[in-house]
C-alpha cells in the first residue's frame, strides 16, 4: 500500500520468510540531570539509552533540553546511581538508612547527594560530601544537608563517574532561547483558527 | 561585482543548509534508536534555521523573500554541493555525510566569524554552539562505529569510499574566488579544504577506518553552478508540495 507519508514509501520491503524472535538488543542508560539556570540547582530529567558515558551526554543534549532554559548537564550511569528507601507521610528517608561503621583505610571521595522533597517530583542536587563509600555519604547529607522537611528518597553519585558539561561547551545552549520555532506557541494556532472560524462566520452569513 | 561575489556565497551556503536540513529531516520517525532520532532531527532543524537566517541576509540584500527563494527554485538554481542531496541511504552513509560535511561547516563558520561583511560574522559567533553540537555528535558516533565491530567499521569504511569525492565537492571553487578573498568576505574553499583535510584525518585515525589517500580521491563538482544529480529535483518537489498549494498562506 502507498502511504502519504513520502518516508515510509521509501522504506525497504519487509522480509515475508517466518524466523525466530531476535532477543532484545538494548543499550545501557544513563541519567540526566539538567540545570536550568546559572545558581539554580541540578536536577534529575530523565533517562537515555546510550552505549557509553560520552554518547550519553551528546544524545541527553536534544533529548531533554531541546526546548526548555539549560545551561548546563550532567549525565552518569544508572549503575552509579546509589539509592536509598523510598518513604512517604512523614517518614524521612534519612532515618531507614542502616548504621554504619567507618573504615579509617579507606579512600575518600566526592559524592552528590540528591534529595527527593516532593513524590512524582524530580530528585534535585542537595550539595556535596565527602565519603568513602554511598552509604557514608548519605550519612553526611542526612547530617549536613537537610533544611527540616522530610526527604522521602536519596540519591548518591560518586563525582568521579559523573560526565561534566565542560566549560567550552557552555556555547551548545546558546542559541536556545531563539529557538521559538520549536515551541508549539510560537505558531499561535489557536488565535489563526479563531480568525479563521471568525472569517468563515462571515461569509456564511 | 562586489556584491554579485558576495550573495553567490551566501546562496551556496544557504543551499548546502537547507538541502541537508532537508535530507536529515526523512529520518525523523525512523532512526535508529529514540534518543538518536530526536538529535538527528533537532540538527536537521538547525540546518534549516541557519539556512533561514542567511536567506534573510539575501533578501536584506536584494534578493526576494526566503521562503520564495527556498520553495520556488528548480533544481538548476541551486548551488548546493552534490554531497548533500544525495539520497540518506542506510544510517551508515548519513553518518558519514553528516560528519564530512559538519566538519567543514564548523571550520567554515569559524572562518566567517572574522568576514567583513558584519551580519555574516555575526551570524557565524551566533550559530557556534549548533555547530559545536553538530561536531561532537558526529566525532562521537564516528569514533565510536569506526571502532566497534566488523560490521559497523565496515560498512562506514563503504559509506566513507562514497561519500569522499562529493565531499570534496564541497570545495570547489566559485568564479568569484579571488575577489571573495580580496573583499575579506571569506577565506577561501582553498584554505577551508586544507583545514578540512586536517580534521578529518585527526578523526579517522582515532577508528580503525583507512587512512585517506587524498590523491587519488577525485572531487565531484557541479553543484555549486547548478548541476546536480537526479536526486535533488524530487527532493524538491516534496519540500515545496505543501507550499505550492498556497504560497500565500500565513504560517
Amino acid at each position: 500500500m502507498k502511504s502519504l507519508d513520502p518516508r515510509v514509501n521509501r522504506l525497504p520491503t519487509l522480509s515475508r520468510e517466518i524466523t525466530t524472535k531476535v532477543p532484545l538488543d538494548q543499550l545501557g542508560t544513563y541519567e540526566v540531570f539538567v540545570q536550568a539556570k546559572e545558581n539554580k540547582p541540578f536536577q534529575h530529567e530523565g533517562i537515555v539509552h546510550a552505549s557509553d558515558i560520552e554518547l550519553a551526554f551528546v544524545l541527553a543534549k536534544e533529548t531533554f533540553t531541546r526546548r526548555f532554559t539549560c545551561v548546563s548537564i550532567f549525565v552518569t550511569d544508572t549503575r552509579d546511581v546509589y539509592v536509598s528507601a523510598l518513604t512517604e507521610g512523614t517518614v524521612n528517608a534519612y532515618d531507614t538508612l542502616p548504621p554504619y561503621t567507618p573504615n579509617a583505610n579507606n579512600i575518600l571521595e566526592n559524592y552528590l547527594i540528591f534529595h527527593l522533597l516532593k513524590r512524582g517530583k524530580q530528585h534535585v542536587l542537595a550539595g556535596k560530601v565527602t565519603a568513602s563509600t554511598p552509604q557514608e555519604a548519605m550519612l553526611k547529607g542526612k547530617e549536613n544537608l537537610q533544611d527540616g522537611k522530610p526527604v522521602f528518597n536519596v540519591w548518591a553519585i560518586r563525582e568521579s563517574a559523573i560526565r561534566h558539561t565542560q566549560p567550552e561547551e557552555m556555547v551548545l545552549w546558546k542559541t536556545l532561547p531563539d529557538k521559538k520555532y520549536r515551541d508549539a506557541s510560537d505558531y499561535k494556532a489557536g488565535d489563526k483558527l479563531t480568525r479563521f472560524l471568525a472569517q468563515r462566520k462571515n461569509e456564511i452569513l | 561585482m562586489k556584491e554579485v561575489a558576495l550573495k553567490e556565497l551566501l546562496y551556496k551556503i544557504a543551499d548546502d543548509q537547507l538541502i541537508l536540513g532537508h535530507r536529515n529531516s526523512e529520518w525523523t520517525g525512523f532512526g535508529p534508536l529514540l534518543e538518536e532520532d530526536i538529535a538527528f532531527s533537532s540538527m536537521a532543524q538547525d540546518k534549516v534555521g541557519q539556512s533561514y537566517a542567511l536567506y534573510q541576509l539575501l533578501n536584506q540584500l536584494g534578493e526576494q523573500e526566503p521562503d520564495t527563494v527556498a520553495f520556488m527554485r528548480n533544481a538548476q538554481q541551486f548551488h548546493n554541493c552534490q554531497l548533500v542531496e544525495l539520497p540518506n541511504g542506510e544510517y551508515d552513509f548519513s553518518l558519514i555525510r553528516h560528519f564530512l560535511f559538519d566538519t567543514a561547516e564548523a571550520i567554515r563558520f569559524d572562518l566567517l566569524s572574522q568576514s567583513s561583511y558584519q551580519p555574516l560574522a555575526d551570524l557565524a559567533k551566533k550559530i557556534k554552539g549548533e555547530l559545536q553540537y553538530h561536531t561532537l555528535h558526529a566525532n562521537t558516533l564516528i569514533k565510536k562505529l569506526g571502532s566497534a565491530t566488523p560490521e559497523s567499521i565496515g560498512r562506514l569504511q563503504n559509506s566513507l569510499d562514497i561519500a569522499l569525492p562529493y565531499a570534496l565537492g564541497i570545495f570547489e571553487p566559485s568564479p568569484f574566488e579571488s575577489s571573495i578573498i580580496a573583499e575579506g568576505f571569506f577565506a577561501g574553499e582553498a584554505e577551508l579544504q586544507k583545514q578540512w583535510i586536517l580534521k578529518v584525518d585527526a578523526l579517522l585515525a582515532q577508528t580503525q577506518l583507512k587512512p585517506i589517500s587524498w590523491p587519488t580521491v577525485k572531487a565531484i563538482y557541479g553543484g555549486r553552478n547548478g548541476q546536480h544529480t537526479e536526486h535533488l529535483q524530487p527532493l524538491l518537489d516534496e519540500m515545496s508540495e505543501v507550499f505550492k498549494i498556497d504560497p500565500t498562506a500565513e504560517w
